[in-house]
């Protein structure tokens, strides 16, 4: 041996290259798995939000096969139902024991998707990213590269995450500028250059729903166009709501397991800019799947209330002080907004015990029905009394105003809520809304703004481009409005 | 145990006299310098940026052009190491003295090799700390990713460094290393695409274009892919705790070391019977 | 156009004796550098044995411990100091501790620059620095010094301290290899000496079977032209002339006595009478001439 230490060399060298060749084809084998199990978390989370997995698309297929393969492997007993654990149930998770949870969920999924029992599915999958044919993997970078056409970013030996970097610095020179067609093109290519650039998203989505639409006129209807996709007329205003969310949930596509995403389309888009709070709920309840900051459950309460889940809001309410006991929120505005979900428990029962004493045919429970009812009824009034805010104080009005309403006061109804809705901001387009529905009740004429106020309210406007059967809907609708004036 | 020592110790000296050596280039201190730069620079850029937008989009551009930065000068340092190590001791004539002394070929490229590994690895340490330092300053959290991410960039350059070293062990000069380690680096960077040419290839049949796909096949398998230490870039800005990120960075330390080990035989078995 | 092989040297045989002096001469690009980078391992001859001190694998650590080494014109790291430098290669040998300082001060010592030994290499004058040199060859103690040009761009009085120091190591016992043009100063040191020319060692032997001719030069004065033409008929040959001094040059079938005879009678003042060797250069140029002549 040391008589040839050349040919020693040579044949140590040899196998050297013979194991870093084993382990390139490793490492390209874990980088394909890794394409692979990012597209199943984007895929899984699309399916948990969704509720069910669409039938007839490329994703949905490879998902289904992909669950199948991963349950009978035993890696999950029921994949959807697992993965779809809602953390809101019972307590809300120790950031820490969830962080940790959510790292052996993961890591379970990312086993399975470098195991031999994803083999099959695996190929389908670069098969088909190749083809460009699923949306989840269009954007992952590995995927990109084994589909060849954009393979150019590699040009930027790694190096394209400054080139998204400098190319936002860019970005930000057309905000300033004013030019958002141009900055709306080269946002889309920084988060095509680097796809976890979370900020892009962010400040991008930002930008598009609130900075870019502040001057922007409304668009009168005749000049909307409907838009199949979103289902929806857009002016100009809308057409930037709904590219910024669509923006975001490009960028949930890309990452599936940053909150920061979900949030900001359900807080600041959803919630927010567009008051859609069925939805602002959705994307807020799944920013707390995942490993996230304090403040994100207190907006997704806040929606909750909302939406009128005010159950759910208390019980998130009750779960934030038994998991940060002590905490400024947990001190100081849970209480407020735990007695403000009571309140608001307490006035719906009764609201509903009225109603179902109103359908029954029987007069002694209906008797007990409106005792109940009524019983109800004084302790929203207590709650509201004890909250002692201002919100407290229009509740109280409106439950003057309401019970006035019931004894025929209408006029004296329609003063108290008209005082009550100046007093407390926060309670203007329910009062409002109780002015007009006490107003119609009592056969007294809106005002012209009242009306306006209600068309707006109301999906009635009529665009081109509209499929017929939802504009006689629509014609209907208004129709039936104007009706009513 | 004490043979082995006894083997280690000139290699050792060597090393340290390569080390004491390298770390006074003008060219290598110059680099460090730029790169200490643009690594306090990049607190400036997000400066350009619209302050009213309150994100930590600033911190990941910091981020980025760090990393970035510490990849491209670290990499001009490896390769400038590298590539001149042996060919300055040829060209003053100091490999003569060390070589007539009781030092084996073996020994002497390996001080060369580990000297030149010392000093990648102090400007690594001292670019990465200062990057480590300014982050930890502004997060007020340790940023344990962004070791790891270090730690890649360290591998990957040993790869490259590798290879230049046996490059410049065939060399006279320092100057056509330094060009063939650019070349490593980037052609480095570059095999992806034989996969690409694996797909391509193949699509009219005949066996020329059949074996073009081969080819490219079998050189995708065989050579270093540096993009695979893309990894590097995506940990630092990325999710803390990502089970694909756990798996292959163990993985990728070893395909460093393994393909650098290779790389240094390569340097020995052209370096054997040279002719000084 | 095929090229062909070219061979830097050429059936060379040499021995060198212990405790000699070798003066291995040449013409540059003669393949003298070459021969001693043999020795050293540092390349390989095609075909042929080296063998030093009795052993044949010269690459080996224990034939290599008893070598030393001094390049020509080597550079030496700037920011060391004289005995970091001698620490380093005294480290390559596998001294250490006590044993290397020990070393270190004797080979500052011997090559006289104790005074230097905490100045940085960037001070150091040419001389200095081949003394440092020639110290870092002898850290090991080493029976063979291989010296390639140990004098070459030296002033004098360095020159003739260098000469001293080499001198004094062969009076220790050591052998010495030096590789020189300066021919000079290898005829003032060496016992024997090689000449090669074009790859092929032209001639070896010691000074005196080399330098065998001897002759007598007459220095003298009053010389006039018509007298030279008598002397040149007489079969006097006469060398040097300036004005009225030449030298006469004793050869052929004349004897000393009777130059002497005939510069009595043409009245020539002599100055001086010497025996006279044949120097080395004279043996050079008349041993590479001959071998640029056969060559052509």
């Amino acid at each position: 041996m040391a008589q040839h230490p050349r040919l020693t060399a040579f044949a140590i060298m040899a196998t050297l290259v013979a194991a870093g060749t084993l382990l390139n084809l490793h490492i390209q084998h874990l980088r394909e798995s890794e394409a692979y199990y990012r597209w199943f978390l984007a895929a899984a989370v699309q399916a948990r939000m969704d509720g069910q997995v669409r039938e007839n698309d490329p994703d949905g297929d490879l998902f289904r096969e992909s669950v199948v393969a991963l349950e009978s492997a035993g890696f999950f007993d029921d994949f959807l139902v697992e993965y779809r654990q809602d953390p809101t149930e019972g307590v809300l998770p120790d950031p820490e024991e969830q962080a940790e949870e959510d790292y052996r969920t993961h890591r379970r999924i990312w086993d399975f998707a470098r195991s031999r029992h994803a083999a099959s599915q695996r190929e389908t999958f670069l098969d088909l990213a190749r083809q460009q044919q699923l949306r989840f993997a269009r954007d992952i970078q590995y995927a990109e590269a084994q589909a060849g056409g954009v393979n150019i970013f590699n040009l930027f030996f790694g190096f394209r995450k400054v080139a998204a970097n400098l190319l936002w610095i860019e970005v930000d020179r057309y905000w300033h500028q004013g030019n958002m067609y141009r900055m709306i093109t080269l946002m889309r290519t920084c988060v095509a250059l680097d796809p976890e650039f979370i900020e892009a998203y962010l400040i991008g989505a930002w930008h598009l729903a609130y900075n870019a639409t502040a001057r922007m006129p409304d668009t009168p209807w005749p000049q909307r166009e409907w838009h199949d996709g979103y289902e929806a007329c857009l002016g100009e205003k809308e057409r930037f709501y709904y590219y910024a969310i669509d923006f975001l949930k490009d960028g949930i596509r890309r990452n599936p397991r940053n909150y920061r995403l979900y949030f900001e389309l359900g807080f600041a888009i959803y919630k927010e800019k567009l008051e859609d709070y069925p939805n602002a709920v959705r994307y807020l309840s799944e920013a707390i799947r995942v490993p996230h900051d304090r403040w994100v459950p207190r907006q997704l309460f806040l929606s909750y209330e909302l939406n009128g889940q005010f159950e759910e809001a208390l019980a998130g309410w009750q779960d934030y002080i038994i998991r940060f006991p002590g905490s400024m929120t947990a001190v100081e505005v849970a209480p407020r907004f735990i007695m403000r979900n009571q309140g608001h428990i307490y006035e719906q029962r009764s609201h509903e015990l009225r109603k179902q004493s109103y359908e029954t045919d029987d007069p002694q429970q209906r008797e007990t029905l409106q005792e109940q009812s009524t019983a109800y009824w004084e302790r929203a009034r207590e709650t509201w009394r004890n909250l002692n805010d201002p919100y407290g104080e229009g509740r109280l009005m409106l439950m003057e105003g309401l019970d006035m309403r019931l004894d025929g006061r209408y006029l004296e109804s329609i003063a108290l809520l008209d005082k009550a809705r100046w007093e407390t901001a926060a309670l203007w387009e329910e009062l409002s809304d109780l002015i007009i529905e006490t107003k119609q009740e009592a056969g007294i004429p809106l005002s012209v703004s009242e009306k306006k106020a209600v068309l707006r309210e109301s999906e009635v406007g009529i665009c081109p481009g509209m499929p017929p059967e939802e504009q006689e809907r629509r014609l209907r609708a208004i129709e039936e409005i104007e009706a009513r004036f | 145990m004490n043979a082995l020592t006894n083997y280690f110790r000139g290699p050792f000296y060597i090393a340290l006299y390569t080390y004491r050596e390298g770390m006074r280039r003008k060219l290598l201190i110059g680099f460090l310098v730029l790169s200490l730069l643009v690594i306090f620079g990049s607190s400036f850029i997000a400066t350009f940026l619209d302050p009213s937008a309150e994100t930590d989009i600033d911190l990941k551009l910091i981020k980025d052009i760090c990393v970035s930065a510490i990849a491209i000068f670290g990499v001009l340092i490896a390769v400038y190491i590298s590539a001149s190590v042996v060919p300055n001791e040829v060209e003053n004539k100091v490999i003569y003295t060390v070589l007539s002394k009781p030092v084996g070929r073996m020994q002497y490229l390996l001080g060369k090799f580990m000297g030149a590994q010392f000093i990648i690895m102090v400007n690594l340490a001292i670019m990465g700390g200062l990057f480590f330092m300014a982050l930890y300053m502004r997060e007020g959290v340790m940023p344990t990713l962004l070791l790891w991410s270090i730690l890649l960039t360290y591998f990957e350059f040993l790869i490259v460094s590798s290879f230049t070293f046996a490059v410049s062990c065939a060399a006279t000069t320092s100057l056509v290393p330094i060009l063939g380690g650019l070349f490593i680096y980037i052609t480095g960077n570059l095999t992806e695409y034989l996969k690409d040419v694996e797909h391509r290839a193949g699509q009219t049949g005949e066996w020329f274009d059949a074996m073009i796909g081969h080819i490219a096949t079998g050189l995708h398998a065989v050579l270093p892919n540096l993009q695979n230490f893309s990894l590097k870039m995506q940990i630092v800005t990325g999710q803390p705790n990502d089970p694909p990120a756990d798996v292959l960075i163990p993985n990728l330390l070893l395909y460093g070391f393994l393909y650098g080990l290779a790389g240094f035989l390569c340097a020995y078995i052209i370096f054997w019977r040279k002719e000084v | 156009m095929r090229g062909q092989d070219v061979h830097a040297l050429k059936d060379l045989n040499i021995e060198i004796h212990e405790g000699e002096i070798f003066g291995y001469l040449g013409p540059n690009g003669s393949g003298k550098t070459t021969t001693i980078k043999m020795l050293l391992g540092l390349i390989f001859p095609t075909n042929g044995i080296i063998e030093i001190l009795g052993n044949r694998s010269i690459s080996s650590a224990a034939v290599k411990k008893d070598i030393g080494y001094l390049p020509e014109g080597a550079y030496y790291p700037d920011f060391l100091r004289g005995e970091e430098i001698l620490s380093y290669y005294g480290k390559l040998y596998g001294l250490r501790g006590a044993d290397l300082k020990r070393r270190i001060n004797e080979t500052l010592e011997m090559v006289g620059m104790q005074h230097a030994r905490r100045r940085l290499l960037r001070g150091y004058s040419k001389g200095m620095r081949q003394r440092i040199g020639l110290a870092q060859a002898l850290i090991s103690d080493p029976r063979i010094l291989i010296l390639d040009e140990p004098t070459t761009g030296l002033d004098p009085i360095a020159r003739k301290e260098i000469r001293d120091i080499l001198l004094r190591l062969r009076a220790q016992g050591k052998t010495l290899f030096i590789s020189s043009h300066e021919l000079l100063e290898v005829e003032m040191m060496s016992d024997r000496v090689g000449i090669l020319f074009n790859g092929v060692l032209q001639t070896i032997g010691s000074m005196e079977e080399l330098l065998i001719k001897r002759e007598m030069t007459v220095d003298v004065d009053g010389l006039t032209d018509e007298v030279a033409t008598s002397l040149t008929e007489r079969g006097v040959s006469i060398e040097d002339r300036t004005g009225a001094r030449a030298q006469l040059r004793v050869g052929g079938s004349l004897s000393i006595f009777d130059v002497i005879e005939l510069c009595k009678e043409k009245a020539l003042q002599i100055h001086s009478v010497t025996p006279r060797r044949e120097t080395l250069e004279e043996l050079f140029v008349r041993v590479v001439g001959a071998a640029e002549a056969a060559r052509s």
